[in-house]
């Protein structure tokens, strides 16, 4: 083979794999990407039941209900819309009432939508983003949620 | 005082930064070996500075000094003496501190004992470093400042995010940093290549311990984090998928390619132009990871802290650096010579293979995480990228990875052998096919795919085994002489073959956890049991223990056989930390020989129940031993006399080297 | 101080910078890679002798890696020498060291003046605790004292002089161990007893722990009408729930007292807490930690009640149904003068209580009188 000859099988091969790698991601893209929606957009994009969503927003302050086994009911709202969410399994150690919350999961035909994850947070001051940009959206959004992180000494900074 | 100190240290440490930067360039520009000389000791310095102001900060984390917003926000003077030196990483500021000192390390090691390299090279590279240097330190006196302080001092800190409160945290993120900052030289080095216009095989052996350094640390702290996680986040899982893993992975994808592609270059001064392009980009994609994570525009557990400002400033760096970068290299490779040749199955060729196959899925997990954020700036709309998303592109990409792999190291460099190479795996092969008959005769459940992946696992591992008994032709000749040849092996060889090993080792565990791994999620009450796999696990109840910051409600838990015998006791913990309002759960783990048993408590209902999440992990342990056994790959290689060599050596044996020409 | 070591790290710099400018040539030497191809080649012998590589890949290698090497040799051959007009190097060499002059002091101090706090001290907790600072005197009498102790350990007298500065430095552990020794050394009374109890009381932040009650009931048994051990065996009673006990042994112990006693108001305050009287403003606070604020500066004492505000607001934080908490916590923001951070801390009281109709009452009433409506 001469020096050109093999240039093109190491370019050929090069662009094949990559070929291969495009095929697999968008392929993959097709079936595995999940879409965030606030309350509101469920209600107003109209989100079939059945088909997986994020769903993120604040837990409603009082509706959490805990059943039987592992199962709790409680309801997600962005202040304009509630959605009802049904989980079975253990609530992340920051699930609390009041507090922002992403679960995935789908709607069933009854309007529910019932979870099979629930995102668990790392810090009692730290908001999912995607829930913070739906809260200010929905004009929901108090600077209190920002102050909660801050500092609570008045000590001055330089 | 002691934080003034280090604010000003950190502070001269930029001014020596950007005489780093500069006098050196000027120097080689003008071919003024004086001016070119200031590198080395300029870098000695600016690390002793920025050491200072390392310590200075650790200092003030040590004695609670709560003038010190940084330590007011970040640490509590209750927290023991080990969490408070950690808490100087565990948030934005500090782990910029710790990020600068690192670089600043490795710019004065090659500073101290660079001695085998060319002035110029020596010289421009430390200047490439300088102006790094620079940047990061003027990121954080402007942005992220760990130095200001509040006049009139608090009594008590905040306290460290409790899920940071940990031993792994004491390890983890620096070898991580250690990973992608170690890679700057590797990046510095080609822009200093770039720089002079002359690129050749030797470039390829000087780079070559630096990136070796990199990827070990990189690989143990990719893999102490995936063990902090495991255990630390209370759901046993060991991958996830998350931002801020992705962003470990690619550097260490990209490394390993530069890793083999440096080899191709060194032994035959082929792949030049793409070698230097891919330490341009191992460099650019830590860059990316750790600054893209860390300034919040993904979100992340590890989003420290979100401020506009911070994200600028990095995107500015990232674009001066990496846009910077690949122009000169736009620029300058065409000019580069062209190098030797190869036949598709070849040393080169497998080689190769392997570095299109590691960028091709570095690339997919690029575009995993990164197209959410694409999406979301072009048309609005957010969506996560999951674990299916890199389950289904990532996976098939590696298996073929996987297979190709005990190939190479079988074959000739130029012209391989392919027939011979797969004779000589025969073994290997056979031994393959008998695990994924034995899995499937033995194991039930799981799924279908799941023996052929042990195969693949065995059959990296035997590859690697038969590598080295064909280089020491155990089974051909006596056993003595064996072992001679055996320690007459150069250790890169040994170090090839622990490290692929290592590799199966981790694809073994991956595969033993996820087919065939239990859970049971259920509230039980006191003397009631679950059974998981063949261990029955009773709960005895629950009780309270105090800590130095923070409180637990303990559960206790007895392990047994199902005829009783005993097997030991696990009591995983609910921790509640008064100082931020936090819980946390920590998980109880028992290692049976590889695998593992974990439990963790959730909440305590009102009928005197708690919810109990427990799982049995097969071969779980076996996925950050592999981890083990590349690192101690990647040491033998670097022990290997052949990355020594240049190094000025006493007179005597270069004189018996001009005498052997 | 701090400017002088500032002064010495910049002159250190500039010599790292210096030091090598002023050479007149470059002693480093550099490595060369003709030296990795002679190991490449010896390295290809070492295999073929070992039998790792075959006789024709070892000569075609050879072949390759002679050839890198003739070419590097080349190279290095052509090279020009520096440049041979010696003045221009000079001159340049002159300008790096000038701009080194210039670089090295001017960008670190115009950066210190724009982001350093060179006036604030350094305020590590630890040390903070032990010695106040501007209390350089009472620092060395204490040292003094102590080495005088250490040599002469039965000297009572001794530790009867520091106990009580160990208490008002907040050295409640120092300040208990020193008390034992007095009673042991000096005999039981009932003063000291109950000054022992004082400061198990501070060492356990404020909580009358059961051997400080001990110590003040033998207190008792030895002088009814010590008045310190009367207080704290109410303030137990308090702390056990007991608020009608203590109310009953503070009006004694106040009908009992001298007019003029310092520490009648103090008692006072105490008794209004239990008998849910409005709260004096300054309530809150151990005794001990208040016997430690008035001797401190009034910078010194601001800090300390930040520090006890911000604990006391993390805890409502944390749990809301404590009203009495937000009370003290909304008045101790007026007292701070952060009227703002007031309003918002009744807001969020009111937001904890809301299940709570006659806590909430409560709250309003203190919002109304102290005007922080609208």
């Amino acid at each position: 083979m001469t020096r050109k000859q093999r240039r093109l099988v190491l370019i050929g091969g090069g662009l094949s794999v990559l070929a291969v790698a495009v095929a697999l991601m968008l392929n993959a893209f097709r079936g595995s990407i999940v879409f965030f929606n606030s309350p509101t957009d469920v209600v107003e994009n109209h989100v079939e039941p059945g088909t997986r969503i994020r769903l993120g927003g604040l837990v409603k302050d009082g509706s959490l209900v805990r059943g039987k086994g592992l199962r709790v009911r409680f309801v997600v709202t962005d202040g304009s819309r509630d959605i009802p969410v049904t989980y079975q399994g253990l609530l992340p150690d920051l699930f609390r009432e009041g507090q922002g919350v992403v679960a995935e999961g789908a709607l069933d035909g009854s309007g529910v939508f019932k979870a099979d994850t629930i995102l668990a947070k790392h810090d009692a001051t730290y908001m999912p983003k995607e829930v913070v940009d739906a809260l200010k959206k929905s004009g929901h959004w108090k600077d209190d949620y920002a102050q909660r992180a801050a500092l609570p000494v008045s000590g001055r900074i330089k | 005082m002691i934080p003034e100190l280090g604010h000003y240290a950190l502070m001269l440490a930029f001014g020596l930064a950007l005489i780093q930067g500069t006098m050196p360039i000027v120097g080689t520009r003008t071919k003024d070996p004086v001016l070119m000389s200031v590198a080395a000791p300029v870098a000695l310095a600016q690390f002793a500075f920025v050491a200072i102001a390392f310590l200075a900060l650790a200092e003030c984390y040590v004695a609670s000094d709560f003038s010190v917003l940084n330590v007011f926000e970040n640490s509590n003077s209750q927290m023991p003496l080990i969490y408070r030196l950690t808490s100087v990483w565990g948030n934005h500021e500090g782990s910029m501190m710790l990020w600068i000192s690192i670089l600043a390390f490795f710019g004065a090691l090659v500073a101290a004992f660079g001695n085998n390299l060319p002035v110029v090279l020596k010289a421009n590279a430390l200047a490439v470093q300088g102006w790094i240097a620079a940047a990061f330190e003027l990121f954080i006196l402007m942005t992220s400042n760990p130095f200001l302080r509040i006049p009139d001092a608090p009594f008590e800190g905040r306290d460290l995010n409790p899920i940071l409160q940990d031993p792994g945290l004491a390890f983890h993120p620096p070898m991580l940093y250690l990973g992608y900052v170690g890679f700057s030289i590797a990046f510095s080095f080609a822009i200093a290549a770039l720089l002079e216009g002359r690129i050749d095989a030797a470039w390829a052996r000087w780079v070559r311990p630096w990136v070796l350094v990199a990827w070990m640390c990189l690989t143990l702290g990719i893999a102490g984090g995936s063990y902090w996680s495991y255990y630390e986040l209370g759901w046993g899982g060991f991958w996830f998928w998350d931002p801020v893993e992705n962003a470990s992975l690619m550097p260490w994808l990209a490394g390993t390619a530069l890793l083999h592609s440096a080899v191709v270059m060194e032994k035959r001064a082929a792949l030049k132009v793409w070698t230097i392009l891919l330490a341009i980009l191992t460099f650019s994609l830590s860059l990316m990871g750790t600054f893209l994570v860390r300034s919040g525009v993904l979100t992340s557990v590890h989003a420290f802290a979100v401020d506009p400002r911070r994200g600028i400033f990095i995107l500015a760096i990232l674009v001066l650096f990496i846009g910077g970068a690949l122009s000169l290299y736009a620029w300058r490779a065409p000019l580069l010579k062209q190098g030797g040749l190869f036949a598709p199955i070849s040393r080169e060729g497998a080689l190769v293979f392997n570095n299109l196959f590691l960028t091709s899925a570095c690339a997919t997990v690029l575009v995993g995480t990164l197209y959410p954020l694409a999406l979301q700036a072009l048309t609005g709309e957010k969506i996560s990228v999951g674990p299916p998303f890199f389950d289904s592109t990532f996976g098939p990409l590696f298996v073929p990875l996987m297979l190709v792999m005990p190939f190479g190291p079988l074959m000739g460099w130029k012209r391989g052998d392919l027939l011979g190479a797969a004779q000589r795996l025969f073994a290997a092969a056979m031994l393959s096919a008998v695990a994924i008959a034995a899995t499937f005769a033995l194991v039930r459940g799981g799924p279908v795919l799941a023996p052929f992946g042990v195969g693949v696992a065995v059959f990296v591992m035997m590859g690697a085994a038969t590598d080295i008994a064909e280089r020491t032709m155990i089974l051909r000749l006596p056993f003595r002489a064996a072992a001679r040849r055996a320690i007459g092996l150069p250790r890169s060889a040994w170090g090839t073959a622990f490290a692929h090993f290592g590799i199966g080792v981790t694809l073994l565990g991956i595969i033993g956890v996820t087919a065939w791994g239990s859970e049971r999620i259920a509230a039980i009450k006191p003397g009631q049991s679950l059974t998981i796999s063949h261990y029955r696990v009773t709960f005895d109840g629950t009780f309270n223990r105090a800590g130095p910051n923070y409180q637990d409600i303990v559960g206790h838990f007895t392990v047994r056989r199902p005829n009783g015998q005993f097997v030991g006791v696990l009591e995983p913990s609910h921790r509640t930390f008064p100082a931020r309002d936090m819980a946390v759960t920590e998980a109880a783990l028992m290692s049976r020989g590889v695998s593992q048993i974990y439990v963790s408590l959730g909440d305590p209902n009102p009928d005197g129940s708690v919810a109990v999440r427990l799982y049995y992990k097969p071969h779980v342990l076996m996925i950050w031993l592999g981890a083990v056994f590349m690192f101690f790959g990647g040491g033998l290689s670097l022990s290997d006399r052949r990355l020594r060599i240049g190094a000025p050596r006493p007179a005597k044996t270069r004189a018996a080297l001009q005498a052997a020409e | 101080m701090l400017w002088i070591i500032f002064a010495l790290m910049t002159a250190a710099a500039i010599f790292v910078v210096l030091w090598p400018l002023g050479r007149k040539s470059a002693v480093e030497r550099g490595g060369s890679d003709l030296v990795v191809y002679q190991d490449q080649l010896e390295e290809i012998g070492r295999d073929r002798s070992a039998g790792l590589i075959g006789e024709a890949e070892a000569e075609a290698a050879r072949v390759e890696v002679s050839r890198r090497l003739l070419a590097a040799a080349d190279t290095k051959a052509m090279a020009k020498p520096p440049a041979s007009n010696p003045a221009l190097p000079l001159r340049r060499r002159r300008m790096a060291a000038v701009s080194a002059l210039l670089v090295l002091p001017l960008v670190p101090l115009g950066l210190y003046l724009m982001l350093g706090s060179p006036n604030i001290p350094g305020q590590p907790a630890f040390a903070r605790i032990k010695t106040p600072q501007g209390n350089e005197s009472i620092d060395s009498l204490i040292s003094q004292v102590e080495d005088h102790l250490a040599k002469n350990p039965n000297d009572g007298a001794g530790w009867e002089v520091i106990a009580p500065v160990y208490m008002r430095l907040g050295r409640f552990d120092d300040a208990a161990a020193a008390w034992r020794k007095a009673l042991v050394l000096n005999g039981d009374t009932a003063t000291r007893e109950s000054n022992l109890g004082e400061a198990l009381v501070g060492a356990a932040n404020g909580i009358v722990t059961v051997e400080a009650k001990q110590r003040f009931e033998r207190a008792l048994a030895l002088d009814p009408h010590e008045p310190k051990a009367r207080y704290f065996i109410g303030l137990a009673d308090e702390q056990d729930g007991n608020r009608d006990g203590a109310a009953s042994k503070w009006r004694a112990l106040l009908a009992d007292a001298p007019a003029e006693a310092p520490w009648v108001s103090f008692v006072r305050q105490s008794l209004a807490r239990v008998t849910g009287e409005p709260v004096p403003e300054t309530s809150g606070p151990s005794a001990a930690d208040m016997a430690a604020a008035a001797n401190m500066s009034d910078q010194q004492r601001t800090a300390m009640i930040r520090g006890m505000v911000a604990k006391l607001s993390d805890q409502l934080h944390a749990n809301g149904d404590d009203v009495e908490g937000w009370l003290r916590l909304v008045r101790a923001y007026v007292v701070l003068g952060d009227r703002d951070k007031a309003k918002d801390t009744a807001a969020d009281a009111r937001r904890a209580l809301s299940s709570h109709p006659d806590e909430l009452k409560r709250i309003d009433e203190l919002v109304k009188d102290l005007g922080l409506e609208g």
